[in-house]
């Protein structure tokens, strides 16, 4: 807080080096990742690995087949940050994984994972609610202090901000996430899953010329997002839409799916950076965080930008290696809580498709 | 005669004046002039429409002088944005006095009729215009009355009932409290004409 | 400010006192109407709410939002005037500028007058809209010169936030702040006034009206130390105001105090 005696961080400095490996498995992207904390403060990252489970276009992932692919890649991409990292599991202090929120049968599937691996080396256990994974992840990566964070992925819609040992939610989506809301209209268009459908409506919207009206629905810091969809996609229904381009005797009103992405992702995206906004205004913050598979998008991060120097701050985001699900920001989280004392005994090792991000009790912030 | 300068409008419209007459005596005739002055052609129509160039407004259905001129002021706000919804700034103020949407209605409540006794007289001009007076005298036969006077003329009835107030719960309150009731329609009707823009 | 041809409702801010700027409007205080050239008193000034174009926005629907938003705010305080809720008159709507012109409040801010100077740790930058306040003066009650306890202010906030609801009108952003005394001097006496009606919206549900109270409970708790008898208070006015739909609402509250102002959906 600005003007405001900093207050001493309750996290010591290591004694000596510390390891934690992460697993992330709460949505269609499987992520190991190895990290280091060193006595002299200092973060290394030892390897970041991910498999994603791409479905075929207009096809969205189901949670059995997903738990399927993560069972089917587990060792192989162990193995693989293993050895990237060269470090053995038996160098590391703890095993972090994803508690929740996400997917039922993919979190449980890699929970067993990370059960098998501490029987098997005698580590414990860490527990990591995945979207305290990104945000502590984005703050390492981008150095960003205490900023206000947009966390935008397929599965969350929320405007956070630290209080109180706490993340606490400010505004968040009171129905579909803002992924969601994206991958749902790549489905309807007919748009790749590779590398994911978010990034090609990116590219789409590029191409896009025409906004087209749309609903607008801030309710204060919150936002919805259903209506919006399915005007957007009742637009592909409409007589002047044209799904393969404009054709030769076609004059100016037409409208074509790069046009619909475009205006998509203006109307959800200034939404977005409002009740950012908002809750920057409203806590007196200057800094914006973006994490989540979302805030690869440029645009997003460019209005973002002209929003944070409008009031005198900055924007930090991350790029793909760090937005989208990944393994070491499981790690991150988890060997935070784990300095700190933390533990999660094996009997409650279970995971929750449910969990808030303010249910953290977030020990090792002032 | 009331004059109000606004030196942040455009010039062409930043002088208002305002007219207060009552026991006027030719309203009949005066409503079939301005009638006949918008069907004249030439130079005589020109002249003719220069003549009656004010907006009329029956006085009985204006509750302050701050709701008059609300109601210019929105006016002249649609004429320099280039967004009259009547033919001129001077019908456009009738426009906003009326709750509806409708012109023909605004111009028969709120205009002069045949037998209106107390006239409201508008003029929206430029500073250059002189004379603004021996104008209104020379087309309104009638008692020239301090705009403060306005307070006596109204007939809360009939704004009542234009503007739909007898069942709505603000003023079932104050039924008993004419005083108070006066004060709260005039603030429901001024605040409409505030925002009839962008009433629905 | 633009340096193309500049629009009369801007000149005309060019020549207002700044009052404060939040994020999404800036507040100024002027006059709308000069003083007559014979007669007359001088106009009351007006408070004007400003709202400004957002970069980041796309220019189309930048000019919409803005538009809509300022025909929101007018149409959610003539609902409450015609509902006899104590709201601030409308003088002026440039919705092509983004600006509404209303009635300049002669008074206090509730915050103000209940001695809320110390803020909290997640209050550093106030960001509500109308706010106009005054360093307090610790010697002495501001209330006293309203002549009121301060029961009887929360008795008309009840009142107030009950009229409201009972015409489906959601404020949105209930705070100490976002009302205000009306001064026992001023031509429509002593009242209390809510302000700021930039996030509100209609709505007929129950949860969206108890939300809207627990907004203000928590706004109370943050601002106001040893709210909760004072919050009570409140309560007790708005359910005598709400009658039967009291009980409907009192539930609901105390399930939102429950799981807070958020539902527990995260998916």
């Amino acid at each position: 807080m600005p003007g405001r005696v900093k207050k001493r961080s309750p996290l010591k400095a290591p004694e000596r080096p510390y390891i934690a490996i992460g697993l992330e498995g709460s949505a269609n992207k499987l992520g190991v990742g190895i990290i280091k904390h060193s006595p002299d403060g200092s973060v290394d990252v030892l390897s970041n690995v991910r498999h994603t489970y791409i479905t075929p276009p207009g096809e969205g992932f189901l949670p059995r087949d997903t738990a399927q692919h993560h069972r089917e890649w587990a060792l192989t991409i162990i193995n693989d940050a293993v050895s990237k990292a060269g470090v053995s599991l038996h160098d590391v202090d703890c095993i972090c994984f994803t508690k929740g929120p996400g997917m039922g049968a993919p979190l449980v599937s890699v929970a067993l994972v990370a059960r098998t691996l501490s029987l098997l080396y005698n580590k414990p256990l860490v527990g990591v609610n995945h979207c305290v994974g990104h945000i502590e992840m984005g703050r390492e990566i981008t150095g960003a202090q205490n900023p206000v964070v947009l966390y935008v992925s397929g599965g969350n819609t929320q405007v956070i901000a630290y209080s109180q040992q706490c993340y606490r939610i400010f505004g968040e989506t009171l129905d579909i996430a803002v992924g969601n809301c994206l991958d749902r209209f790549a489905r309807v268009i007919n748009l790749s899953n590779d590398p994911s459908p978010g990034y090609n409506i990116e590219q789409e919207a590029k191409k896009g010329k025409r906004l087209l009206p749309l609903p607008y629905t801030t309710k204060g810091m919150d936002i919805s997002l259903s209506g919006i969809l399915t005007s957007t996609e009742a637009y592909t229904t409409d007589k002047r839409f044209r799904p393969n381009g404009p054709s030769a005797e076609d004059g100016e009103d037409i409208i074509t799916p790069q046009d619909l992405c475009f205006s998509l992702q203006e109307h959800v995206f200034a939404m977005l950076v409002e009740i950012t906004e908002r809750a920057m205004a409203h806590i007196g913050s200057k800094e914006v965080l973006i994490v989540g598979g979302v805030g690869c998008n440029e645009r997003l991060q460019e209005m973002m930008g002209v929003m944070a120097s409008e009031r005198g701050g900055k924007v930090f985001a991350t790029d793909e290696r760090y937005c989208i699900d990944n393994g070491i920001m499981i790690a991150q989280a988890g060997l935070l809580s784990y300095r700190m004392g933390y533990e999660t005994p094996l009997a409650k090792s279970t995971c929750t498709q449910r969990f808030r991000t303010d249910q953290v009790h977030v020990a090792w912030r002032a | 005669m009331d004059t109000f300068r606004y030196p942040h409008l455009p010039s062409e419209l930043s002088t208002v004046h305002i007219a207060l007459f009552t026991n006027v005596t030719n309203s009949a005739a005066l409503r079939a002039r301005i009638v006949r002055a918008s069907q004249l052609e030439g130079p005589d129509g020109d002249a003719e429409r220069e003549a009656v160039n004010f907006a009329f407004i029956d006085a009985r259905l204006i509750c302050s002088r701050l709701h008059l001129q609300t109601a210019i002021y929105q006016a002249i706000l649609a004429q320099a944005q280039g967004s009259l919804r009547t033919k001129t700034v001077h019908s456009e103020i009738l426009w906003a006095l009326n709750p509806t949407n409708n012109i023909t209605e605004a111009i028969r409540r709120y205009g002069v009729a045949d037998a209106t006794t107390s006239l409201i007289v508008v003029r929206i001009a430029s500073p250059d215009l002189n004379d603004v007076q021996q104008r209104m005298n020379a087309v309104v036969e009638g008692t020239l009355t301090p705009l403060d006077q306005l307070a006596q003329i109204t007939d809360w009835a009939s704004v009542k009932k234009y503007y739909k107030l007898n069942s709505e719960p603000a003023l079932k309150e104050l039924a008993k409290d004419p005083v108070r009731e006066r004060l709260y329609v005039d603030e429901i009707v001024t605040s409409s004409v505030a925002m009839k823009s962008v009433m629905a | 400010m633009s340096s193309q041809s500049r629009s009369a409702t801007m000149a005309l801010l060019e020549h207002a006192e700044t009052i404060s700027q939040g994020a999404e409007a800036k507040i100024y205080r002027g006059r709308l109407h000069p003083s007559s050239s014979s007669e007359g008193p001088d106009a009351p000034p007006v408070l004007f709410k400003y709202r400004f174009h957002k970069q980041y926005r796309h220019p189309t629907l930048d000019v919409s939002l803005t538009k809509s938003r300022v025909a929101g705010e007018a149409r959610a305080l003539i609902k409450c005037l015609r509902s006899g809720v104590n709201v601030p008159g409308i003088r002026m709507v440039d919705a092509a500028e983004g600006v509404i012109g209303i009635e300049w409040i002669e008074g206090k801010s509730i915050r103000f007058l209940l001695g809320g100077g110390a803020e909290d740790e997640e209050v550093v930058v106030d960001d509500s809209d109308d706010t106009v306040e005054e360093e307090a003066s610790p010697a002495e009650d501001p209330l006293q010169e309203y002549g009121l306890t301060k029961d009887a202010v929360m008795l008309m906030i009840g009142k107030e936030i009950a009229k409201m609801h009972k015409a489906d009108i959601i404020h949105g952003d209930l705070t100490t702040s976002n009302m205000m005394l009306r001064h026992p001097s001023s031509l429509k006496g002593l009242q209390l006034v809510l302000i700021d009606f930039g996030l509100s919206y209609t709505s007929t549900l129950v949860e969206d009206k108890a939300v809207d109270l627990y907004v203000l409970e928590r706004a109370f708790a943050s601002t106001h130390p040893q709210s909760e008898p004072l919050f009570a208070a409140v309560l007790t006015a708005y359910e005598r105001e709400m009658g039967k739909d009291w009980a409907a609402i009192s539930r609901r509250l105390d399930d939102v105090r429950l799981r807070g102002r958020k539902r527990s959906m995260v998916g």
